[in-house]
């Protein structure tokens, strides 16, 4: 009995602990949706923290309106699909060669492609800017998308040949058997079955895509190709003024898909940063 | 299984390799022979030798960044080490609700380091006073303007730094906690053990691997740390980094040469450190190997 009273109280302890953690996490997220809904009046006169008196949109309407945020948001979305599309159609059959396929030069090859993980993506930078602006694809999406399949492709092969290892080998042997080639293979078999691998993948790069700073504020200048992240800028006006309730509008806007995918797929992500996290 | 003929493989692996090749290789080889010249982006490059370099050890702008570096890495990766270790043993001892809660810390992870450091930017500034200032002022604290004020900057972004990422290591932490055989831990009960003997002789050791792993992590992103930093930039030199000095010497003041030179060194930095500190914890690592 005094046994388990100890214990109840030590419970209760860690929860309070990870209650006041939590309140403290989150609450800078509550804290900017809650800005966003405020009239500029309320933003001026009432107290930082309080909470919206009534539910105004006139901030979005604002930040939808004036500035260019939703061509942003289309410049975000299509470099993030395109980039995501590459890394995996590119990445995943090179896993499958390394390690299904009976090739001599498999470990030369996925310590190659590894090697990248250790690179920080500053060291290319000057080359990439100088290479992009030669050949004309600064401001363009390329600029965006061809760096991140780049430098994305090795956490994608680590990942896919991860899963491969325990994908049985006699399932392959027996669908060579029947006459299947190996494209066949891959394409009817492997793709398939790697399908929750391809769902991590996907998760973990759309996190890393949709909030990149580094690329866009380097290659892009031009207003019409901004992704959201640099867009977020937008809104220092002249000497440093801030409207800030357009910024929060934005700053919720750009959030929010990436909370949306999070709440629906987050043990995908979990896992993904966890291992991406681990292995670099 | 075997490919029908040597050809066939090479399918599979040359668009990727090749993307990969110019993207990541070229670039790296490109940016250390940019590092021996001299070059504005427009007059023609001039081969100036080692002259960056040693203009390098001499640049205090330099030295004050690999100094405020140091500091930041030393901070940092205690400060996230310290919290996403202690958060992971909070979540390892509940049992209610444990998904939605590491659910909810990780949420700052997935957001972009834009939109969180306006929201801090937001919260910290003194005028108009942000929601800092305004506890600050209640508690009857004088208002400073933390992260504009040289002295303080640094912390502060060390904070919202590790208020960005320690949901991260909470994540690699807890699942090394559950992955613990619950024999080990029953046993231990049944000899006695209480719950702080059971972390001290028990729990962490046998999560000696994922520390080192951890540390390897933490030291190496304080080292190329930049979007924050860059993004919060107080246009004073206190909170300058290797990796922000190196993109301002570039891409602001168009010194490509000296740039690369910069980008070097951030490179060697980073990989030397991996190697110190695998060699420190070479004993950890050790044990690794035999899996």
């Amino acid at each position: 009995m005094k046994h388990t009273k100890k214990h109840f109280i030590l419970k209760s302890i860690f929860y309070i602990l990870i209650v006041i953690v939590v309140v403290i996490q989150i609450y800078p997220i509550f804290w900017v949706v809650c800005s966003s809904l405020k009239t500029p009046e309320e933003m001026t006169y009432t107290a930082q923290y309080s909470i919206p008196s009534s539910f105004y949109l006139g901030n979005y309407i604002s930040a939808l309106t004036i500035s260019n945020i939703p061509r942003y948001f289309l410049n975000s979305v299509v470099v993030a699909v395109c980039t995501l599309t590459g890394i995996v159609i590119l990445g995943c059959p090179v896993a499958f060669v390394i390690s299904k396929v009976k090739v001599k030069y498999a470990g030369t090859l996925l310590g190659f492609f590894l090697f990248g993980m250790m690179i920080p993506v500053f060291a290319c930078l000057i080359p990439m800017f100088q290479i992009y602006n030669m050949i004309g694809l600064r401001n363009t999406y390329w600029a965006l998308i061809i760096p991140q399949v780049g430098f994305g492709l090795p956490m994608c092969i680590y990942l896919y040949t991860g899963f491969f290892k325990f994908l049985p080998d006699s399932l392959l042997e027996a669908a060579i058997m029947d006459g299947a080639g190996m494209g066949t293979v891959f394409l009817r078999i492997v793709v398939p079955m790697a399908k929750n691998t391809t769902m991590t993948v996907l998760t973990y790069n759309f996190v890393f895509v949709w909030n990149e700073f580094t690329y866009a504020n380097t290659f892009i200048s031009s207003s019409d190709m901004k992704t959201l992240p640099i867009g977020l800028n937008d809104f220092v006006g002249q000497f440093g003024r801030v409207d800030w309730g357009s910024t929060f509008a934005a700053i919720v806007i750009s959030i929010l898909p990436t909370l949306i995918v999070y709440f629906i797929l987050n043990k995908n992500i979990i896992e993904g940063m966890a291992a991406g996290a681990v292995k670099s | 299984m075997k490919p029908k003929n040597k050809i066939q493989p090479l399918y599979f692996v040359f668009p990727a390799f090749l993307i990969y090749f110019l993207t990541v290789i070229i670039p790296i080889i490109w940016s250390v022979g940019y590092s021996f010249f001299s070059w504005n982006g427009i007059s023609d490059m001039k081969f100036v030798g080692l002259d960056n370099y040693i203009r390098m050890f001499f640049d205090h702008t330099f030295q004050g960044a690999v100094a405020n570096n140091l500091k930041f890495v030393l901070m940092g990766s205690i400060y996230q080490l310290l919290v996403g270790l202690l958060l992971a043993i909070l979540l390892s001892h509940i049992t209610r609700g444990c998904n939605l809660l590491r659910v909810i810390y990780f949420v700052p992870c997935i957001i972009s380091s834009m939109a969180i450091c306006q929201i801090f930017s937001k919260m910290l500034s003194v005028q108009p006073q942000g929601l800092v200032c305004f506890i600050l002022e209640k508690m009857g604290l004088e208002q400073i303007a933390l992260l504009a004020n040289s002295n303080t900057a640094l912390y502060t972004i060390t904070l919202i730094d590790g208020y960005k990422y320690c949901g991260l290591y909470m994540i690699i932490f807890y699942s090394a906690f559950v992955s613990i055989s619950k024999d080990v831990l029953e046993a231990s009960i049944i000899d006695g053990c209480n719950l702080i003997q059971q972390y001290r002789y028990i729990k962490l050791p046998l999560i000696k691997n994922i520390f080192s792993i951890v540390i390897v992590m933490l030291i190496n992103g304080c080292l190329k740390t930049f979007d924050v930093f860059y993004i919060l930039d107080n246009k004073s030199k206190s909170t300058e980094m290797v990796a922000t000095y190196m993109y301002k010497t570039a891409f602001n003041s168009a010194d490509f040469g000296y740039g690369s030179t910069l980008a070097v060194f951030l490179v060697i930095e980073c990989l030397v450190a991996v190697g110190l500190i695998n060699k420190l914890l070479g004993s950890a690592k050790g044990d690794e190997a035999g899996e």
